[in-house]
């Protein structure tokens, strides 16, 4: 076994994107990374409690935290939202003793203490040390594919929490994807946020930012968008459903997961790769996947 | 825009009364508050932010807002259409954590009442479930996955009491 984790799932990829879950666990497998099913996990309370109040999420992240910690293993998620949360709940615990103080009396009840030994960290930052095994293990070429990689926020900012790629030119995930012959475009809204996390607060300004970003992708020659995080896939995978310009244009591209990708260029089966659960028709990419 | 939370549009035509020192204190205790008085409102947050042009008040009039110590500042649009991309905090040129400081005014906003109601619903399905959303058993049993490994809500519930999660509010 290369290295083992807890996995946190978080709630968006239980709910929405089994088949993220299920192509993660099939490159896992095929890469020899363990991955420990993360026993009693709430929410990572995400920007959502942390917009709420900060103490409430310092809780609810740090008990995960503690969780892990007490079993002494190290976490692995293949959402940014709950590795932006985990991340950044580490680095405020650890700059700052009060908080520390009181998210440990919260824990004490529950017979778990935070103090910062276990690492978080992305799914991709895994594969992203693995490259010289994937480059190995590549044998379905996808050349062809187009990519439009967004990497999404929490995955590379605040880049001093985040701790991964360059914030301002990050590369290492479009590394991977052009492992498999597919080419990661150049697009001009590629660091931009999807959205996603207005949803909540206003639809119309999620979408328009959506509509943004795929006018960009579209008019850098893409033909379809991956990514890497739930949140980011319900915009590009579900509001994107009948998309259009100002003109009345479609701006539809198909939306694929990392691992989707790197599953199809290892040979990976194609079940667990899940195809039929991504919600944008894949029509104009089916004969470069090979499905 | 016609959303609750968003009553303070312009500045034009507006009196301020006294400029409230203690207001900019409190803000700088938040978390990333603690430069916050080193902005020189060269807006550059402003220029990288994707709702600056979806606004009526940019990032960069929050922070001066902030320095004025403007309590209006929880009524602007700003607060809630911040979609927490740190890119802002990212490019500061004077490294104030402007994001983080953000999510301090959203709490404090919500304090008030001043939030989108889709907020509310998610602190409770946050407390009553400790999760915001269920899992899809039917697409789990077809890909073959195990089941989400169970969660003690008992224990969250107990730990979100001690935080006051539901009764956040202040008597008015």
């Amino acid at each position: 076994m290369t290295q083992s984790y807890e996995v946190f799932l978080g709630c968006a990829i239980p709910s929405r994107f089994n088949n993220y879950e299920s192509s993660m666990r099939a490159v896992a497998k095929a890469l020899d990374i363990g991955l420990i099913d993360f026993e009693g996990a709430s929410c990572c309370g995400t920007v959502v409690l942390k917009s709420i109040d900060e103490s409430s999420w310092l809780s609810m992240s740090g008990r995960n935290i503690a969780l892990a910690e007490q079993r002494g293993h190290d976490i692995v998620t293949p959402c940014n939202g709950c590795f932006g949360s985990l991340k950044d709940t580490n680095h405020v615990l650890h700059e700052d003793a009060l908080y520390r103080a009181k998210v440990n009396a919260a824990l004490k009840p529950l017979g778990l203490e935070y103090t910062g030994k276990t690492k978080i960290r992305h799914f991709v930052e895994v594969l992203y040390d693995l490259r010289n095994e994937i480059e190995k293990k590549i044998v379905h070429r996808l050349d062809g594919l187009k990519v439009a990689f967004h990497p999404g926020c929490h995955l590379i900012r605040p880049s001093n929490v985040a701790g991964f790629d360059n914030p301002e030119l990050p590369r290492k995930v479009d590394e991977l994807i052009e492992l498999t012959g597919a080419k990661s475009v150049h697009w001009d809204m590629k660091l931009r946020c999807c959205g996603s996390p207005l949803l909540i607060a206003s639809e119309s300004v999620a979408v328009k930012i959506l509509q943004e970003k795929m006018i960009s992708a579209n008019g850098a020659g893409a033909n379809c968008v991956v990514t890497n995080c739930p949140a980011c896939h319900t915009q590009f995978d579900i509001q994107q459903l009948g998309l259009k310009d100002d003109a009345g244009n479609s701006l539809e591209l198909p939306a694929l997961f990392v691992t989707q990708v790197l599953g199809a260029a290892m040979g990976v089966e194609p079940e667990p790769l899940g195809f039929e659960l991504n919600r944008v028709s894949l029509d104009p990419i089916r004969d470069i996947l090979g499905i | 825009m016609t959303e609750v939370w968003g009553q303070f549009k312009s500045f034009q035509g507006k009196k301020f009364k006294a400029l409230d020192v203690e207001f900019t204190k409190e803000v700088s205790n938040l978390i990333g508050g603690k430069d916050l008085t080193a902005c020189f409102q060269c807006a550059k947050c402003s220029a990288g932010c994707p709702v600056s042009d979806k606004v009526n008040i940019q990032i960069h009039e929050v922070m001066r807002m902030l320095l004025f110590g403007l309590k209006e500042v929880l009524e602007t649009d700003m607060v809630w259409l911040c979609s927490t991309c740190y890119t802002c905090q990212e490019r500061c040129p004077q490294g104030i954590d402007i994001t983080d400081i953000l999510f301090g005014l959203k709490n404090m906003a919500f304090k008030k009442g001043i939030t989108p109601a889709g907020y509310l619903g998610a602190r409770q399905s946050l407390y009553d479930t400790g999760r915001l959303y269920e899992p899809t058993d039917w697409e789990r049993d077809d890909l073959g996955l195990d089941p989400v490994p169970e969660l003690n809500i008992e224990d969250t519930k107990k730990m979100l009491n001690k935080t006051k999660l539901m009764k956040l509010e202040e008597d008015e």
